[in-house]
C-alpha cells in the first residue's frame, strides 16, 4: 500500500459540514441525541431493581418507557390481545412524528441502532482508505420486511414472536441476562453480586454476533433484520420531510455514501424506506447538493420498499403455519410441563404468550434472580419467557416489582395485598404460583430418618404451609422388628396453603437437579379461571380443605 | 428543478396519508387502549367485577302439578317390555294426561340419559335405550317441537352414544342427538354469592355443557340407577353431574356437596330412573355382568318416574340398592337447600320417601 497521507492523494475538497455555514452541526446534534438516549437507556437497565423501585416508586412509569414507545410491540399485542396495555399507547409518540420525519427513530433515538452505529464507528477505515460500497442499497435489506410480515401474521392467531427480534426486547434481554451479568462476574464490589440466567451464553452471543456484523456488514441489524426498522419504514412513506440531492449541482463524488447508515442511496433516489436521517451524507457533500427538503419531488424518490409479492405470499405463509405447527404439539395445553411456573400476576398462559415480548424486564428487577429466561419448557414460542427457578430464587413475599416493569402486562400490576391475599382481597385468597411436592424418597427424615426440617422453618406463610408429623417406623429385621414412634417428625405440605413461592425448594439441603420438596405449577391460582380443563391447572376445588385438618 | 417539485395536489394526498395514518393509529390506540392493565385478571373471576353468569331456567315452572297428584311412580315389568313400562310409569303420575302433563305442543325437550361411559347396555352403566326410545315417542306423543338428547361422556361421545346403544335409537326414532364440542360450554352461577363450605355449599360458578339447555323449554333426566365408589349411589341428582365441563375431575373433592348443588341447579320438568339392569357394585364403571341385577333389590326390572328427584334418589337407594338414604350426604344436603330457597318449595325436595308413601304419593303397577 502507498505510504502517501492520503491528504496528498487527493484533491483537498470543502465539505458541507467544514463551512462557517455548519458552526453548530446537525451530526454533532445527533450524535448528542444518540449518547443521551443510549446513557438513558442504561439508566434504566441499572435502575431496574427492586432496591431502587422500592426507594423511588415513580420509577415504575418510566423503566419500560422505551419498550412502551416501541409502535412495533404495541401493534403485536394490539393484534394478538385487541387491548393496548397501559403505557403502550405510548409509541404514538414514535409513531406520528416517524409519519412526517422518517425513520428518524433509527438514526437518532434507538440505542441499539446507536450501539451499531457506534462500533461501526470504531471498526472504520483509516481516512482515505473509506469505502462507499458497503454503503451501496442491497435487495437483501427487504429481508427485514417479510420478517415483519411473517411475525405479524403470526400474532394475527395469538402468538407473539417479535421480541426476538425487536431491537428494544433485544437489546434489554441482553443486557439483563448477559452484559449486566458479566460486569457482574467482573467487578461485584461495582455492579452488585453475580446474578445467573439460563442460556445466558446464547443471548450474549447473539448480541455479540449481531454487533461484530458490523465489520463485514455495517449496521447489518438494522439494514437486513430489523422489523421495527420494516415497521418504521413502512410509516416512512408519508413522510413530509426527506433527504434531497438536488442533481444540478451534484457532482456524482459518491461521498455521500461514504458514511451513509441506512443504505438508502443518496447519490441517486432516496430510498425513503430506508434512511435512518443521520445527515451524515448533507455533511458529507462537498457541492452543499444535499438538503433535508419538505416536500421534495416525488421523482428524485423510492417512496417504499418494492417487495415482492410472491415473497411476501411466502412470509404470510410461514406465520400463518407458525400458529398451528407450534400450537399443535400441545405443550401450551393438554402436554404442558409442569416447570413453567410464571412470576406472579403472570396472565393464563394462552394470553401469557399472546402478551410476552422476552424483553427480560421481570428478570432484570427480580430481587431474587428466581425469574428465568425460559428455553423451550413452553413449547418453541415460550423461548426466553420468564419462568421460576427455585433453584436460584425464590419469590419473595411482599415483592410484585415483575408486574410493575413489564410493559404488555403479560404480568399484570398487582398490590402486595392483592399477591397475598389481604385486606379486600381476602375472601379471594392468595395467589399461588404452584404447590410444593415432597420427594419422599429423597427427603432426609422421610428416607434415612435424618432430622432436617429446613422447608418447615423457612415456609413464609401464615399458618405454615409446610409443618411437622410424625411417622410410624419399623425398627429392626424379620422377627425382631417393632413399629417406633421415635423416628424424627416428617415434613407434610398442606396445598390449600402452599402458595408456591419455592423457599422451601431453594433451601432445601438435598442439593440436586430436583430438590427433595419442589415446586410445579400444579394448583397454579392463573388458570383457575379457565373453562376449558386443557389449560385449567388447578388442582384443588376452591375452598376444599384436606380431611383431618 | 422548481418543475420537478410536488404539486400542490401531490402534497395533500401525502399529508392526508401520513394525517390518516396517525389518526387511525391514535384512534386505534385510544380505543383499544386497556389503562387499568389487561384483561380481567384470571386469578378469580368474580373479584375482578365480570359480570355474573347466568344461572338454569326452571323447567319445571311451566308444569301445572296438581298437589294432590302422586309424585312417584313405579312400574315393575321386565326387559321384553319396557316401552310398557315407561308408559305405566309416566302414566301413574298423571292418568288422564299421561306425558301431556308435562310437556305441552311445541315445547323443545332435552333428554338427559347417562351416556358416561364407552359400554353395552347389558352391563347397566348407562342408560337403557328402549327407554330413551320409549321417553323420545312419549315426548312426540305430546306435540314436542323438537327432541334433544345430550349428554357430557368421560371417554369419546360418539363412542359412548354409539356402544350404549342411544345412538341406534335416536336416529331410530328421528331424534337429534348433541355431542358436547367446547363451544356448547358455558359458565354458569350456581349461587350469586361465594360457596360457603360450613353450610355444605361446593360452586359458585362452573362450566356447563349448556348450549343444548338454553334452547330447551323441557327437560327430562333418565338416569340408570347404579352404585357409585365415592357417592355411594348414582341416580337422579348425579345425573346432572354429566352436563358440567371444566375440571370436573376436582370435583369429587366435595361430591357430596357438588352433587347436592346440582339438585339446586337443576329443576327438570321430569325424571325417570332406569332399573331394569341396577348396577349393585363396582360402580360407576361396572365391566362385569355380575355387578348387575335387574331390578336390583326389587327382584323385578322397574321403571320410576318422578317430580321430585331428591325423593326418587332416597326411594331408589332404599328399594333398589337396599341401602338406608337417612345415610346418604348429598340426599340431606340437597334437601336443604331446595327448601331452603324462596320459592323452592314447589320443587318438593323431599329426602324421605316414607313421607310420600304416607301421603298416598307414590303409586305403583304392574305391567
Amino acid at each position: 500500500m502507498s505510504a502517501v497521507p492520503a491528504a496528498q492523494q487527493r484533491p483537498k475538497i470543502t465539505r458541507f459540514r467544514d463551512s462557517w455555514r455548519n458552526g453548530l452541526r446537525i451530526t454533532s446534534i445527533r450524535i448528542v441525541v444518540q449518547t443521551a438516549m443510549f446513557g438513558l437507556f442504561l439508566a434504566f437497565v441499572f435502575l431496574n431493581t427492586f432496591a431502587q423501585l422500592d426507594r423511588l416508586p415513580g420509577l415504575r412509569d418510566w423503566l419500560s418507557k422505551f419498550l412502551e414507545i416501541d409502535p412495533l410491540i404495541a401493534l403485536a399485542t394490539a393484534l394478538t390481545t385487541h387491548t393496548v396495555y397501559r403505557g403502550l399507547l405510548w409509541s404514538l409518540v414514535l409513531l406520528i412524528p416517524t409519519l412526517f420525519l422518517g425513520r428518524f427513530f433509527c438514526g437518532w433515538v434507538c440505542p441499539y441502532g446507536t450501539l451499531h452505529q457506534f462500533v461501526g464507528w470504531l471498526l472504520r477505515s483509516k481516512p482515505g482508505k473509506e469505502d462507499a460500497h458497503p454503503n451501496r442499497y442491497r435487495p437483501l435489506q427487504h429481508v427485514k420486511y417479510y420478517i415483519l410480515v411473517a411475525m405479524l401474521v403470526a400474532a394475527v392467531f395469538g402468538s407473539v414472536q417479535i421480541g426476538l427480534l425487536d431491537p428494544i426486547c433485544l437489546l434489554f434481554r441482553s443486557f439483563t441476562a448477559a452484559v449486566v451479568p458479566s460486569l457482574n462476574t467482573a467487578a461485584p464490589a461495582l455492579f452488585g453480586a453475580p446474578r445467573f440466567h439460563q442460556g445466558a451464553w446464547l443471548i450474549g452471543f447473539i448480541l455479540f454476533g449481531l454487533v461484530a456484523a458490523n465489520l463485514v456488514y455495517p449496521r447489518f441489524f438494522c439494514r437486513v433484520l430489523c422489523p421495527l426498522g420494516a415497521l418504521l419504514g413502512l410509516l416512512a412513506r408519508f413522510a413530509w420531510w426527506r433527504m434531497e440531492r438536488d442533481p444540478d449541482t451534484c457532482g456524482g463524488c459518491d461521498r455521500c455514501r461514504l458514511h451513509c447508515e441506512g443504505a438508502c442511496d443518496p447519490h441517486a433516489k432516496l430510498r425513503k424506506a430506508e434512511c435512518f436521517v443521520c445527515f451524515n451524507c448533507m455533511e458529507e457533500c462537498p457541492e452543499n447538493s444535499l438538503r433535508f427538503a419538505f416536500f421534495a419531488p416525488r421523482a428524485h424518490e423510492v417512496a417504499g420498499p418494492d417487495l415482492q409479492r410472491r415473497k411476501l405470499i411466502f412470509a404470510g405463509a410461514t406465520g400463518l403455519l407458525f400458529y398451528p405447527f407450534v400450537r399443535t404439539t400441545g405443550r401450551v395445553t393438554r402436554n404442558f410441563a409442569s416447570s413453567v411456573i410464571r412470576p406472579p400476576g403472570a396472565t393464563e398462559e394462552l394470553e401469557f404468550l399472546e402478551r410476552c415480548m422476552k424483553c427480560g424486564q421481570c428478570m432484570k428487577v427480580c430481587p431474587t434472580n428466581v425469574i428465568q429466561p425460559a428455553w423451550f419448557e413452553s413449547g418453541v414460542e415460550g423461548l426466553w419467557t420468564p419462568l421460576m427457578n427455585f433453584r436460584i430464587g425464590h419469590c419473595q413475599l411482599n415483592c410484585t416489582a415483575c408486574g410493575h416493569v413489564c410493559p404488555t402486562g403479560a404480568i399484570q400490576r398487582l398490590s402486595v395485598p392483592q399477591k397475598l391475599g389481604l385486606n379486600e382481597f381476602a375472601t379471594q385468597g392468595p395467589l399461588h404460583l404452584g404447590t410444593a411436592h415432597i420427594d419422599v424418597g429423597r427427603c432426609l427424615p422421610y428416607s434415612a430418618g435424618i432430622p432436617c426440617q429446613v422447608c418447615e422453618e423457612v415456609c413464609p406463610t401464615s399458618p405454615k404451609a409446610i409443618h411437622v408429623g410424625r411417622r410410624r417406623r419399623r425398627r429392626g429385621r424379620g422377627w425382631g422388628a417393632v413399629e417406633a414412634d421415635d423416628s424424627p417428625p416428617v415434613p407434610v405440605v398442606d396445598i390449600s396453603l402452599c402458595i408456591g413461592c419455592g423457599l422451601c425448594e431453594r433451601e432445601c439441603p438435598v442439593v440436586g437437579d430436583r430438590r427433595a420438596i419442589y415446586v410445579t405449577a400444579d394448583g397454579e391460582t392463573r388458570s383457575q379461571g379457565c373453562a376449558d380443563r386443557d389449560h385449567n391447572r388447578s388442582v384443588r376445588l376452591p375452598g376444599v380443605t384436606p380431611a383431618g385438618d | 428543478m422548481a418543475e420537478q417539485n410536488l404539486t400542490r395536489r401531490e402534497c395533500l394526498v401525502r399529508g392526508a396519508g401520513a394525517v390518516l395514518v396517525a389518526g387511525v393509529a391514535a384512534a386505534g390506540g385510544y380505543l383499544l387502549h386497556d389503562r387499568r392493565g389487561g384483561a380481567a385478571f384470571t386469578g378469580d373471576r368474580l373479584t375482578d367485577g365480570a359480570a355474573a353468569p347466568p344461572g338454569l331456567p326452571d323447567f319445571f315452572a311451566q308444569v301445572d302439578f296438581p298437589a294432590s297428584s302422586p309424585r312417584i311412580s313405579v312400574a315393575l315389568g321386565d326387559e321384553a317390555c319396557i316401552e310398557q313400562m315407561v308408559r305405566t310409569a309416566v302414566g301413574g303420575l298423571d292418568p288422564a294426561r299421561g306425558m301431556g302433563r308435562f310437556v305441552a305442543p311445541g315445547d323443545v325437550v332435552v333428554i338427559k340419559p347417562n351416556v358416561g361411559f364407552d359400554r353395552p347396555p347389558y352391563l347397566g352403566a348407562t342408560t337403557h335405550p328402549e327407554v330413551v326410545r320409549c321417553v323420545i315417542r312419549l315426548c312426540r306423543e305430546a306435540k314436542a317441537r323438537e327432541v334433544i338428547i345430550t349428554d357430557n361422556p368421560i371417554e369419546a361421545p360418539e363412542a359412548c352414544f354409539a356402544k350404549s346403544g342411544i345412538a341406534r335409537v335416536v336416529a331410530e326414532e328421528g331424534a337429534r342427538i348433541v355431542v358436547p364440542t367446547e363451544d356448547r360450554f358455558e359458565w354458569v352461577a350456581f349461587r350469586p354469592h361465594k360457596p360457603d363450605a360450613a353450610k355444605g355449599e361446593a360452586l359458585h360458578q362452573w362450566p356447563l355443557f349448556a348450549a343444548p339447555l338454553r334452547r330447551a323449554t323441557k327437560l327430562i333426566g333418565i338416569a340408570p340407577v347404579k352404585d357409585h365408589n365415592l357417592a355411594s349411589a348414582s341416580m337422579a341428582l348425579k345425573n346432572w353431574y354429566g352436563l358440567l365441563g371444566g375440571r370436573r375431575n376436582q370435583l369429587h373433592q366435595a361430591i357430596h356437596e357438588v352433587i347436592s348443588d346440582l339438585a339446586l341447579l337443576f329443576s327438570p320438568t321430569l325424571v325417570i330412573a332406569d332399573a331394569t339392569r341396577v348396577m349393585m357394585r363396582n360402580g360407576p364403571t361396572g365391566g362385569r355382568i355380575t355387578d348387575v341385577k335387574p331390578g336390583g333389590e326389587l327382584g323385578r326390572p322397574a321403571v320410576i318416574a318422578s317430580v321430585d328427584p331428591v325423593a326418587c334418589d332416597a326411594w331408589c337407594y332404599q328399594k333398589l340398592l337396599g341401602r338406608d338414604p337417612a345415610r346418604l350426604k348429598y340426599l340431606e344436603l340437597a334437601s336443604a337447600k331446595i327448601q331452603a330457597v324462596a320459592g323452592g318449595a314447589h320443587r318438593f325436595g323431599e329426602a324421605s320417601w316414607q313421607t310420600y308413601e304416607r301421603a298416598g304419593k307414590i303409586t305403583t303397577a304392574s305391567v
